[in-house]
């Protein structure tokens, strides 16, 4: 028996879990539910020994164990499969079953490594060429690889992150009887899903996660999609409220259109007003970020028709996008946003330098000065100095930093993916305040965002995506998060 | 307390502190190292490696190298020492310094419009540019041409007893220093090696800025062949093999990160006077040129490590 107590964890001042408590049994498969950024993920890697809780304790059948590597959690009998795989693909099925064992004697017996092999992968139900390279397998039966790797050490407990959502429906059955295999050999399974009829069907209890905290544990007994739905959801604190302005006639049209997403799904649509705040929903791999670098021009997408201030433009590039006015903030500020290394100065200046320099492109260092510090203190950004490095600053400090850049460059239309991740509670009100004011001020916002009570927060208009096109649309008196949520999840329409 | 403000004054000045250490020390183990004549000698042997070393910094700057540049010193050197038949002086130079562009065009235009790794490119570009030097003069050393045997006077003359080597490498030294510091290219330039992607995702044109970096590279390596033809007063077609890890390592030294993003013009000329000090002095020693690869190898070794530890 697995059993967790009071993990708490926190990046940088923000909880990604606090006081989170369960447990696994042999034999049972236990399901972990929760929306994304509600801690999943950091509990399953603390469990594998990938991250370092900060306070609470592991026990394994009544004895507190250490889990502070993953290969202390590996001798435990703890196996984690995350939706990558990790499988080398230009090697054998049975070479990498046996990956972690290869080198532990001088030569290899290649006869008696595929017969080995090959009892495992038929332990489980199943009969597979185990000569083959995995890089020629179905996602399917490269998971069962993965699942036999897992075998061949010592497995007590099985943890399966999303594994569904690589695999078509008639794949899905051959998961579940690989599990029930599992189930009869005594390991407890650990199942994260966010599907919610895969969970009523499959698992033996269920311990649903919001806001990095376990909100209950409860029984498959009588449990329904909508039960699950409301224990996801709860209610936290309120924050601000604004009133979207009436629309005035001055207002002008941002319009998208043929953005297609996916070859089989109807082409995306729609249009937004300056002033006005739109929402976008969806799970992550809803094609949410996809269509935000689409209209930036981030990735190529050749139909693509824009059209704002009564003129249409198709702009190809980012380059071009900024040109007419476009501006994007990133979900990944690390990678795509922001230049850690570099100084706040920089950072703000970077997407317009024309206020501030002359046409040698030699910058008036003054000028500079006070336009960057006059952002950076219209925003609030806590820093030591405007020469300070971007990476010194929290999360918060960080988005404002790069909102800035946007603001600085004139930009009419902000595309802002994530404007909270990694962002603590108190500076998230700022965030929103700057949202608010960039709107009043005649801009259009396009908002894509996880945290459904955000997007109800700052949305004036929220559409909902699902593979790649939307679902539907939800103007601000029906916002409700039950109703995003079912647009976003269910496989039927309502 | 006033420990700790001395220590972080010395880590953040710390090349300039080991270049004040070898000058010390320089000075120390040998009669005749601070002697106008060995100085002015040390001077000129460092000006073409240190206008080579700058273009190297621009490039290590946006995260990318270039291995080319060797090739270019013997092949610029063997194409100018030719043209010198044909052609007077101030055409004979904007001529190689054309041709010393297009190997940068070239490089850059893989690099950066084909994405092929830089490392790939400019290896490729190395072994081709040794080629057509030797080409061109035939495998044999390529004496300077009646026509312009002014480049003799760059290389050797002096102004006010300041060599005139000293000079081009002053200029382009404060030419870079404000480029990096005050202009909009410098600031894209360090943006590029801290963060391609966002560099591109702020609408900037990344391809056009990493494709000059590779031109202004080659360029400043063909001031540098035109230095040591000036020099020597032979265009040599196997000359500069390993010149490349020179400029390279000149840069580490500078405290550049190899990954981009950060590194400074003062500190690669800090570094380039370190590299030449240490085989200035090694000479005066008498120490053999065996010995004092190994001894060089390991004082790179040694700075590299003082730098990390910081």
């Amino acid at each position: 028996m697995f059993e967790l107590r009071n993990i708490s964890k926190s990046y940088g001042g923000v909880h990604a879990l606090k006081d989170v408590s369960m447990t696994a049994e042999p034999g049972k498969i236990h399901a972990l539910l929760g929306e994304n950024g509600a801690g999943k993920s950091t509990l399953m890697k603390i469990l594998s020994g990938a991250v370092q809780k900060d306070s609470g304790a592991i026990y394994i059948d009544g004895i507190e164990r250490d889990l502070s590597s993953p290969k202390k959690a590996k001798n435990e009998g703890i196996s984690i499969i995350y939706q990558e795989f990790s499988l080398v693909p230009e090697l054998t099925v049975a070479e990498n079953i046996y990956l972690n064992q290869l080198g532990e004697t001088f030569w290899i017996n290649w006869n008696e490594l595929y017969k080995k092999a090959d009892g495992v992968v038929k332990s489980l139900g199943f009969s597979l060429d185990v000569k083959r390279k995995v890089a020629s397998l179905s996602v399917a039966e490269q998971q069962i690889v993965e699942i036999a790797k897992a075998l061949v050490s010592e497995l007590k407990l099985l943890i399966l992150d999303e594994p569904s959502d690589v695999l078509g429906p008639r794949e899905v059955r051959i998961l579940y009887q690989t599990l029930e295999k599992l189930k009869e050999r005594g390991v407890a399974i650990i199942y994260i899903s966010h599907h919610l009829q895969e969970i009523l069907e499959i698992s033996d209890s269920v311990t649903v996660l919001r806001d990095g905290k376990a909100v209950s544990t409860v029984k498959n007994e009588g449990l329904t999609g909508d039960k699950l739905i409301a224990m996801m959801l709860g209610k936290v604190l309120n924050r601000p409220k604004r009133t979207t302005p009436a629309l005035s006639s001055e207002a002008k049209v941002f319009r998208v259109s043929g953005i297609g997403l996916s070859p089989s799904f109807t082409e995306i649509a729609f249009e937004v007003r300056t002033g006005e705040i739109l929402g976008i929903a969806g799970l992550v791999g809803s094609g949410r970020t996809e269509l935000l670098r689409a209209i930036f021009g981030a990735d190529t997408m050749p139909k693509k028709q824009l059209y704002f201030n009564h003129r249409s433009f198709n702009s190809t590039t980012p380059k071009k996008s900024v040109e007419w006015g476009i501006a994007m903030v990133p979900e990944d500020r690390k990678k795509q946003g922001g230049f850690l290394t570099q100084s706040l100065r920089n950072n703000i200046s970077i997407a317009r330098f024309d206020e501030v320099a002359n046409r040698l492109g030699f910058i008036h260092k003054a000028k500079e000065t006070s336009r960057v510090t006059g952002l950076t203190d219209r925003l609030k950004v806590k820093c030591a100095s405007i020469d300070a490095p971007l990476g010194s600053l929290s999360g918060g400090n960080q988005q404002k930093v790069i909102l800035a850049k946007w603001m600085n460059s004139g930009a009419d239309i902000f595309l802002i993916d994530e404007p909270t991740r990694g962002v603590d509670v108190g500076a998230r009100s700022q965030i929103y305040d700057i949202l608010f004011e960039l709107a009043d001020s005649g801009k259009v916002l396009i908002i894509v965002s996880s945290d459904l009570e955000e997007l109800i927060t700052i949305a004036d208009r929220i559409v909902v995506m699902k593979n790649g096109s939307i679902r539907g649309e939800v103007g601000k008196d029906d916002f409700s998060e039950e109703q995003l949520l079912r647009l976003a999840i269910e496989e039927k329409e309502i | 307390m006033n420990l700790i403000r001395i220590k972080k004054v010395f880590y953040q000045n710390d090349t300039l502190f080991i270049f004040i250490l070898m000058l010390l020390l320089s000075g120390v183990v040998t009669d005749n190292f601070f002697t106008v004549n060995n100085i002015s000698n040390l001077i000129r042997q460092s000006a073409p490696i240190g206008l080579i070393s700058m273009g190297m910094l621009l490039v290590i700057l946006i995260g990318g190298i270039d291995l080319s540049v060797g090739s270019v010193v013997a092949m610029i050197g063997v194409a100018f020492s030719l043209l010198s038949y044909e052609v007077y002086f101030p055409v004979a130079v904007i001529l190689s310094i054309a041709l010393g562009a297009l190997v940068g065009a070239l490089s850059g235009y893989l690099i950066a419009f084909k994405k092929m790794a830089s490392f790939i490119a400019t290896l490729a570009m190395m072994t081709m540019v040794r080629g057509v030097g030797y080409l061109l003069s035939k495998g044999a050393p390529v004496s300077v041409g009646s026509h312009s045997s002014d480049i003799l006077v760059l290389g050797a003359g002096d102004f006010l007893g300041i060599p005139y080597a000293a000079f081009l490498l002053l200029i382009v030294f404060v030419i870079l220093f404000v480029l990096l510091k005050y202009n909009v290219l410098g600031r894209i330039i360090l943006a590029i090696g801290s963060n391609e992607e966002a560099v591109r995702l702020s609408g900037i044109a990344v391809k056009r800025t990493k494709f000059m970096v590779y031109v202004i590279c080659s360029i400043l390596t063909a001031l540098g062949a035109l230095l040591i033809v000036g020099r020597t007063g032979v265009g040599t077609p196997n000359i500069g093999i390993g010149l490349e890890l020179d400029a390279i390592a000149a840069v580490v030294i500078g405290g550049a990160s190899l990954f981009g993003g950060r590194g400074s013009v003062l500190n690669t000329l800090l570094g380039v006077f370190i590299l030449s000090m240490i085989g200035n002095v090694m000479n005066l020693l008498d120490i053999t040129s065996y010995l004092q690869q190994i001894i060089k190898g390991m004082i790179i070794i040694v700075a590299v490590l003082f730098q990390k530890n910081n």
